[in-house]
């Protein structure tokens, strides 16, 4: 099964995603920013989502994506934006994201977005 | 006769009176100047004393004898000054008295000199009159505290304008020094002093500061002082110019006030703004946790761990709530407007607070008539509607809320009522404010800001809402709506 990468700087919210969705059947890796996560896709496998936050240190989420669209290989990975912005849907849509999920997340939707995207 | 003293030449000078005095001031020769000057005829003159030549205020004032006197000191004296002809007309005279003395030092007469300076007079005259007008226009100023120092620092001279800026009477002030205007610790300081110096060096100086008036009041002034010096740049004194610029401090004053208050106010929005965000990340790690570890326990009652979702959903609100202010308040209130019937809205934010009020105790109720389609954001409409039934749950006592949609005047109207003890009619108005409420906050809690989104969100629709008693007890809060609200955004699935 293909891993889930979350691409988020707290790292209390990184881990407690990680944890869940391992807990739940979904195996997940952490990056601490958008550049240890591009760093990440370039060693492993592609995942089949990223989980990505918005205001991060050193690469955001902006900076991310722009770089992720340049790459042919990982322009096709589906992003789902988590972020406390309340303008989310305008600045997911900017993203061309595939989805956006509101912080703080509601678990289930979270469950249900990953299972939509990573399972077959 | 003096031959040495009347000779031709002396004689002919037609243009000066020439003419000798002996010691005690007689007279003795007298040219044919002096004859067409002074109009006496030489026979008629010789043997007058000075004194005949002198207005007769002069001569009672003792003239004519001090300046022989001061002439037979000092050798020589010049005079400029009326002197009175045969027939009593008077001619400005230039006067120069030379004392003549005999090889032995004996004073032995005066030789006088007069030359009629008419013409000489009259540009004087001219200047002093020029001089005195621009005299009474300095004192008839009366915005400007316009007066002359001593070089140092005395008073001279005072105008209206002082007198009204600094309260003394002319007679007060003149002769007192410019200290008396300075507040006790600048003249204590020597700061009247320095500015002293300062235009001794530069010219002149400028200052704005406070000053005291006769009544020992403070106004605040702009002051220039310049140094005035006579042609051989020697220091005759000073002018100084002030100004009671008071109203103008106190309006820069309050506006400085007015910045820094607003500065206050940004500040705290903006820590608002970033608190808010902060506190948000570790909740959102805790809601995570706490929202796998009760799915772990999928089945089971797990009511402590629900008890601690419930708050820790609370807070969350709360927070929400906080960013709300601070969006608002630095306009980054958007809406994301949808077509929805205000009844379908009102329908779910019942049902979903029906738990809660049952809970309470207090019936809830939804009377609806008729569609009322429109366009709005519906989370913020929910948000709207929520906050009235839970302020009329908890501020009612108990007593059941209504709430009732209908259209009135193309309008979708929206009540909220309940049968508590009502409102304060003077805080009918305030509970909208940021902050407020009508009741104390020991005894309710909330931020009291939930009235004050309510009003913006309303408003941001085009709508109107208000507060009122109802005549048979209890409060009724009012939202009026227009039934179409033009799209300001799109909104949609990305999926």
């Amino acid at each position: 099964m293909r891993q889930v990468l979350v691409i988020e700087d707290d790292e209390e919210i990184r881990e407690s995603l990680v944890e869940t969705l391992h807990d739940n059947g979904h195996p997940a890796v952490g990056a601490a920013n958008g550049k240890a996560g591009l760093e990440l896709l370039a060693r492993a496998d592609l995942p089949c989502l990223i989980l990505l936050d918005l205001m991060m240190p050193v690469m955001d989420g902006h900076e991310f994506r722009a770089a992720q669209l340049k790459n042919p290989q990982l322009a096709s990975v589906p992003v789902v934006v988590l972020s406390a912005h309340r303008d989310l849907d305008n600045e997911a849509r900017k993203l061309g994201a595939s989805a956006w999920m509101q912080k703080p997340l509601k678990l289930d939707e979270l469950l249900e977005a990953v299972k939509r995207y990573c399972v077959d | 006769m003096n031959k040495d003293w009347s000779g031709p030449l002396v004689d002919s000078i037609g243009d000066y009176a020439i003419f000798m005095l002996d010691p005690e001031g007689n007279i003795r020769s007298w040219n044919s100047g002096a004859e067409r000057l002074g109009q006496h005829r030489r026979d008629e003159a010789i043997g007058r004393h000075l004194a005949a030549l002198h207005p007769p205020e002069d001569v009672a004032a003792g003239k004519p004898g001090r300046l022989l006197s001061a002439a037979a000191r000092d050798g020589r004296i010049e005079d400029e000054g009326w002197r009175v002809r045969k027939d009593g007309s008077r001619f400005w005279a230039g006067v120069l008295i030379t004392a003549a003395r005999d090889p032995g030092g004996r004073l032995i007469g005066f030789s006088i000199v007069i030359r009629d300076l008419g013409e000489h007079r009259l540009a004087s005259e001219d200047l002093h009159r020029s001089e005195e007008r621009f005299r009474r226009l300095v004192e008839s100023v009366k915005d400007y505290a316009i007066f002359m120092l001593d070089p140092n620092g005395f008073i001279q001279t005072w105008n209206d304008g002082a007198r009204r800026i600094k309260q003394y009477e002319a007679s007060e002030a003149i002769g007192r020094h410019m200290s008396i205007f300075y507040p006790p610790a600048d003249a204590a300081a020597g700061k009247p002093e320095r500015l002293l110096a300062r235009a001794v060096v530069d010219g002149r100086v400028e200052d704005e500061g406070w000053r005291v008036r006769k009544d020992g009041s403070r106004f605040w002034a702009d002051v220039v002082i310049t140094a005035l010096r006579d042609s051989q740049g020697r220091l005759v004194g000073f002018a100084k110019v002030t100004r009671d610029l008071t109203e103008r401090k106190q309006a820069e004053d309050e506006r400085l006030r007015l910045a820094q208050a607003e500065e206050a106010l940004r500040l705290r929005d903006e820590f608002l703004s970033i608190a808010s965000h902060e506190l948000k990340t570790p909740l959102t790690a805790m809601q995570l946790q706490m929202q796998a570890a009760r799915r772990g326990l999928e089945g089971t009652p797990g009511h402590r761990l629900d008890r601690a979702l419930r708050s820790a959903e609370r807070l969350s609100q709360l927070i929400e709530t906080l960013l709300d202010v601070s969006r608002i308040v630095s306009g980054h209130l958007s809406l994301k407007p949808e077509t929805a019937d205000l009844r379908d809205l009102a329908q779910e934010v019942v049902d979903r607070m029906t738990p809660s009020a049952t809970h309470a105790g207090v019936p809830l109720s939804l009377s609806l008539n008729g569609p009322l389609p429109g366009r709005w954001d519906p989370l913020r409409m929910s948000q709207v509607l929520t906050n009235l039934v839970s302020n009329a749950i908890k501020y009612g006592q108990g007593s059941p809320v209504e709430v009732a949609l209908r259209r009135v005047r193309g309008q979708a109207r929206l009540e909220v009522m309940d049968g508590g003890p009502g409102i304060p009619p003077e805080d009918l108005e305030r509970i909208f404010g940021r902050f407020e409420r009508a009741v104390s906050a020991r005894n309710y809690g909330g931020l009291g800001l939930g009235l004050y989104i309510s009003r913006q969100i309303v408003e941001a629709h085009g709508g109107r809402i208000h507060a009122e008693n109802r005549p048979d007890g209890g409060a009724r809060f009012v939202v009026e709506l227009p039934l179409l609200v033009a799209a300001t955004s799109e909104a949609g699935e990305l999926h």
